[in-house]
């Protein structure tokens, strides 16, 4: 173990849903150390995706405690402000936006910020550059192959200086060979970038490049 | 690209969609600019009518009902018309007899029915009938084969200055073309009193005997003097001529109103379809806006800005087509295109406008409500 501080605290997080009949969190405890790549493993419906939507402050928690990048998420009123700042994701559909290029989807997030028109592009083409799609920016992500796709939405979620990159199941959608590719991308931003990256995976192989890999069963952490 | 330029991108996703919602907001809009006109021409009309020439008071026969332009049958004695000049306040007269003759040979179609509106009147005192310059020269009293026209009338017979018109199985030359903005003066043609009182055997007798005024006195008190005096005759003022046509147009105006909140309520309901439609489909992309940090307020403002480019757009076709359309209808009916020249007021243009605005905030609150208060995780999970 080393001294990191912790970036991501969960204590007894629970989430239902459909009043109560599915429980999709029964009760959580996390540490996740700044800087750490945290691997999520298990079962379909073990509650992978929602544990990742309660740190990215998607949906708020039923019970429990939840403390990310310093912000009590149980009690913080804004938490579009919250995912801006601090949250990157990165979806097993890349999600992109069908009508606008390349560069215009990579600069979607820093709307919320004051980046002048100059300064989103310069940095969207920045981070394009460093996904290897320079010569695409003009393009459309429906021109584009699912490799590709998946690299801007990378770039997408790196835009705003994230502390923190939640990745679920970003292979999911693509051949083991592109799905290498897009997880050693990952890996190297992980290291070059200092950026905790918090993933869930299925397989196994994938898991093994993480700091840590985490089990979730039915709701619960089994084992790591 | 701004924030700007993406909400104006947008509507361009689902170009058929957005086109047919364009077309139901632009059938209003065009009906609006159109009617807008329409009217406002024929205001303006009317008020060069009022204006035009010097007699205020027009003396018609007792009973003979309304302001009977033309009838014929109201034929009051013409020694009146110096009885009536010597009255107090009254600062000239002219006796005039109208008559609805049968169109001219080789007029246009549109004139078939309507019948041909002739004058007849002392060409020294044309202009208390509105007309003050005539394009060419005046009949001259008493000959039996000059004529002018109004410049409606010329055009839709096609006659020019020194052409000849057959009336009453007599030719008569066009001596002059006068045009006075009134289009029911237009429309129709001045001889000699006392040719037309021959021609037409009303020896002696006028239909009407127009009264100018003197500059200090008043138009109802001299009404009131006339028919005082003589009981047998009645009086009517331009004034309440043009009530009764304004009576009418304002008539139009609430009409165009109601069409105008009758767009508002069916533009409207399509605009809602099409943006709820346009939130649905993007159900996923509105998810993935939420996680990167875009605030209820941005989405909201996205979906709102969407739907009143739309109506916006709306609005400019719509006004195109509402102009091109009444100019072309016009420009292919010289007899209708004489009787109106179509109002450009900035208002007609103001509430188009307003209108597909109201109708773009009225038919994309609802969707743009709903998109900002989507959950985040089921906007995800959506398929
Ligand atoms: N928004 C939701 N509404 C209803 N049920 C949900 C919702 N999100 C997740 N669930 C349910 O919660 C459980 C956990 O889901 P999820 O976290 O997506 O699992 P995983 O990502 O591990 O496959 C599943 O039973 C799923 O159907
Ligand atoms: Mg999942």
């Amino acid at each position: 173990m080393n001294n990191k501080p912790n970036i991501i605290e969960i204590r007894n997080l629970k989430k239902s849903y459909d009043k109560g009949k599915i429980k999709a969190l029964n009760g959580i405890d996390l540490e996740i150390k700044k800087g750490d790549f945290v691997s999520i493993m298990g079962p379909s419906g073990s509650g992978k995706s929602t544990l990742l939507n309660m740190i990215g402050a998607l949906d708020r928690g039923d019970e429990g405690a939840i403390k990310v990048a310093g912000m009590d998420l149980m009690r913080t009123k804004n938490l579009s402000n919250f995912r801006s700042q601090e949250i990157g994701f990165v979806f097993q559909m890349h999600n992109l936006i069908p009508n606008l290029t390349v560069l215009e989807n990579v600069e979607i997030p820093m709307y919320e910020t004051n980046a002048s028109s100059k300064e989103m592009h310069e940095r969207a083409l920045e981070l394009l550059k460093s996904v290897d799609l320079g010569d695409k920016i003009g393009q459309n992500p429906t021109k584009l192959s699912g490799g590709e796709r998946q690299r801007v939405a990378i770039a997408r979620a790196l835009v705003n200086h994230p502390s923190i990159i939640l990745a679920d199941e970003p292979t999911g959608a693509l051949d083991s060979k592109t799905g290498d590719i897009i997880l050693n991308l990952l890996k190297e931003l992980h290291q070059k970038e200092h950026v905790t990256l918090v993933m869930v995976t299925h397989e196994p192989y994938v898991a093994e490049m993480a700091d840590r890999i985490i089990n979730v069963l039915d709701g619960k952490i089994k084992s790591e | 690209m701004s924030y700007f330029t993406l909400i104006l991108k947008n509507p361009f996703r689902n170009k058929t969609r957005s086109s047919l919602a364009i077309v139901g907001i632009a059938i209003g809009i065009t009906v609006i600019v159109a009617l807008g006109m329409v009217t406002g021409g024929l205001k303006t009309s009317t008020q060069s009518t009022l204006k035009a020439g010097g007699a205020e008071i027009t003396v018609i026969q007792a009973g003979s009902g309304s302001f009977g332009f033309g009838s014929g049958s109201s034929s009051i004695n013409d020694s009146y018309v110096t009885d009536i000049q010597k009255l107090s306040g009254v600062k000239d007269t002219v006796g005039i007899l109208r008559v609805i003759s049968n169109a001219p040979s080789g007029s246009n179609s549109s004139f078939s029915g309507g019948g041909f509106s002739i004058t007849g009147i002392n060409s020294s005192k044309l202009s208390l009938a509105g007309v003050d310059s005539v394009n060419g020269t005046i009949f001259t009293n008493g000959s039996a084969n000059e004529i002018i026209m109004g410049k409606t009338a010329a055009q839709d017979l096609n006659k020019t200055v020194g052409d000849t018109v057959n009336l009453y199985g007599k030719d008569f030359t066009v001596t002059g073309i006068f045009e006075t903005g009134s289009f029911i003066q237009d429309a129709g043609a001045f001889m000699s009193l006392d040719t037309l009182q021959n021609l037409t055997n009303n020896n002696n007798r006028v239909s009407n005997i127009l009264v100018k005024i003197n500059d200090n006195a008043n138009i109802t008190d001299v009404s009131n003097t006339i028919q005082d005096t003589y009981p047998e005759l009645n009086t009517t003022t331009a004034a309440a001529q043009a009530g009764r046509i304004n009576q009418g147009l304002s008539f139009i105006d609430t009409a165009t109103w109601a069409i105008s909140l009758l767009a508002i309520i069916i533009g409207g309901v399509g605009v809602i379809n099409t943006m709820i439609m346009s939130v649905y489909e993007r159900t996923r992309e509105i998810g993935v806006l939420k996680a990167v940090g875009w605030k209820d307020r941005r989405i909201l403002g996205m979906i709102l800005g969407e739907s009143i480019v739309l109506t916006l757009i709306a609005a400019v076709v719509g006004t195109v087509v509402g102009i091109v359309g009444v100019e072309a209808i016009l420009s292919f009916s010289p007899s209708v295109g004489g009787v109106i020249t179509p109002s450009f007021a900035p208002d007609i243009f103001l509430r188009a406008f307003g209108v597909a605005f109201l109708v773009g905030i009225i038919g994309g609150l609802y969707p743009a409500y709903r998109a900002s208060r989507l959950a985040p995780t089921e906007a995800l999970r959506y398929e």
